[in-house]
């Protein structure tokens, strides 16, 4: 089996079915399905598609696409999470089938790219499939923000890019890394690669390219919400987090001038989510908080809990956007004192809830407390201890502003909240729920990885 | 110099995305950033004298061609363009059916 299925394939079918337009959901599901199962077969590696090798460079001109473990892990978030919400999803939008299977192609493809230009198609494919998913918010207003941010954004990126490549003739990623390796001097990357992580950070809603955020996220529905905080933030900072560790591999004042970004990031997003009263603006300000954490994890080059971290945070703000896009729906309200009770009469799903929430928190027995330990530790031997002091203040903020979220949702208030989950929802709640439990508590999985799941700068020395 | 041009396109784009507040005007702002940025890739492929890079017979073999990747790469992008501006007119006109107006500010006073 080639890799390139994971492409072609939702591409293919996403075109079929708009002729089948009732079973354009079940289409997806079978789909996403495939991939996943075909994750476990699939042979690890670079694959080279079309073109050819230069004889003179023996330079590869033409597509390549290469897999990992790293890639391997976000494949599995990818299409995973893509699954679980369109069989949750799978009455509510039932035309939205072929948007999701243009967005599995996008994000797939930007996943295995080992190309920059192709990186910057499957940007876009992904961000145009983005733009469509949001419409489902009925606020064409916010989606035409999202497509100005994005398409400045990736026009950045793009530029970015052609400016690497009349510096170094080549787009193809590792020749590219050898290329500014025999260079050796940075300064003349910074303005090239500055542009790439602007193009970037607008995706990964990292401060401040994410303006767009609020309109989106603070009126996102039960499809919209999961799908661009946690299947597009996972894909994006995976993405991120590859060309940080082997292509900008930020030094001097470039870094510098990244960490102040990021670290400012993280602190005013927890202060957003601390002074909204929204439980859908507390979710998206956290989000903005996390990724920023996670790109930050990357830069200092924790690959391994950096990846954990996008993993834990992809699950626990699924089950969040899930839960609480579903009880919207229901209430059209989504203060928080207008949700006051609403778990009293759900159980289940209010143990669900609290457990990402606590996971996301990072309190001990949850994988969250596991990842935060381990990051923290790091950058402790790293003597980062700025950061480490922004990140415990930060975590601070989180945990007031989640706690006081968690007692408004479980104690009811003056108003009755009466929301009814059906099982599978229940169901998906419950299995993220346990997972986010059982690797807190039995962590040996965890450490078997190390930071060389990125196997690219393998390839970059031994070829 | 042509590259002088081209920076200067887009920065006039780029600028016009921050003035403006008519959702039309602003797709027409990204419009022009956009083929800045498409000039600019074109200009990096130039080669003085060259030709189009297109081997017609075995006597055209010792010619000077002009870099014929940043020309692929400007189709893809210009393709890519056209996608995004027209879902950008479809949604401005998804706008202008519900609110009655393309003024960001009286869309944002509206919401």
């Amino acid at each position: 089996m080639n890799i390139i299925l994971l492409i072609v394939i939702p591409l293919l079918v996403a075109f079929l079915s708009i002729l089948v337009k009732k079973y354009q959901m079940m289409l997806l599901i079978f789909v996403a399905l495939f991939n996943v199962i075909i994750l476990f077969f699939l042979k690890q590696g670079m694959i080279f598609v079309g073109g050819y090798e230069d004889e003179l460079t023996h330079n590869l001109l033409g597509i390549t696409l290469f897999l990992d473990v790293y890639a391997v892990i976000a494949l599995w978030v990818i299409n995973g999470l893509i699954l679980v919400i369109a069989l949750l999803n799978i009455k509510s939008y039932q035309t939205y089938g072929t948007i999701l299977l243009l967005a599995m192609a996008g994000l797939n493809g930007l996943v295995l790219a080992n190309d920059l230009f192709n990186l910057f198609v499957f940007i876009e494919i992904s961000g145009i499939a983005a733009y469509l998913i949001t419409t489902s918010n009925k606020k064409p207003v916010s989606t035409f923000k999202y497509l100005l941010y994005g398409s400045i954004g990736s026009s950045l990126f793009l530029f970015g890019i052609v400016i690497l490549y009349a510096m170094f003739g080549t787009l193809n990623i590792v020749i590219m890394i050898r290329e500014i390796e025999a260079l050796n001097d940075y300064r003349q990357l910074i303005l090239p690669f500055l542009m790439m992580f602007i193009g970037l950070g607008v995706e990964a809603k990292l401060l401040p390219f994410n303006h767009w955020v609020k309109g989106v996220l603070g009126t996102s529905n039960s499809l919209s919400g999961p799908m661009i905080a946690s299947v597009y933030m996972a894909a994006t900072t995976f993405v991120f987090g590859r060309l940080i560790t082997n292509l900008f591999q930020f030094e001097g004042s470039l870094l510098l001038v990244v960490t102040i970004l990021l670290t400012v990031g993280i602190l005013v997003g927890d202060l957003m989510a601390f002074s909204s009263t929204k439980v859908r603006e507390i979710l998206l300000f956290s989000s903005i908080a996390q990724s920023s954490i996670i790109v930050l994890l990357f830069v200092n080059g924790l690959v391994i809990w950096a990846v954990y971290l996008i993993i834990a945070n992809a699950l626990s703000k699924t089950v969040m956007f899930l839960v609480i896009n579903h009880s919207v729906q229901k209430t059209n309200d989504d203060e928080v004192e207008s949700l006051k009770g609403l778990f009293s009469h759900n159980l289940l799903v209010g143990t669900t809830f609290t457990i990402a929430t606590l996971s996301l928190m990072g309190l001990p027995l949850f994988i969250g407390f596991i990842i935060k330990l381990n990051y923290l530790t790091m950058f402790a031997q790293q003597n980062q201890f700025i950061v480490m002091i922004v990140i415990l203040l930060a975590s601070l903020i989180e945990g007031i502003y989640l706690v006081r979220l968690l007692i408004k949702l479980w104690y009811p208030g003056d108003q009755k909240v009466e929301v009814k989950y059906h099982l599978a929802f229940k169901v998906v709640c419950v299995v993220i729920a346990l997972s986010l439990l059982v690797f807190g508590t039995y962590s040996n999985p965890l450490n078997k990885l190390d930071h060389n799941i990125d196997e690219i700068s393998e390839v970059v020395i031994h070829g | 110099m042509i590259q002088y041009a081209a920076i200067f396109l887009f920065a006039l784009g780029f600028y016009g995305l921050f003035v403006n507040k008519n959702i039309i005007k602003l797709i027409v702002s990204l419009n022009v950033m956009e083929i800045g940025l498409f000039l600019f890739i074109i200009s990096i492929g130039f080669v003085s004298d060259g030709i189009a890079p297109i081997v017609s017979s075995v006597d055209d073999l010792g010619l000077i061609y002009v870099d014929p990747i940043p020309q692929a790469l400007v189709l893809t992008a210009i393709v890519i363009g056209v996608g995004t501006t027209a879902l950008g007119l479809a949604l401005s006109k998804n706008i202008f059916d519900t609110y009655h107006t393309l003024e960001l500010d009286e869309l944002e006073a509206i919401q």
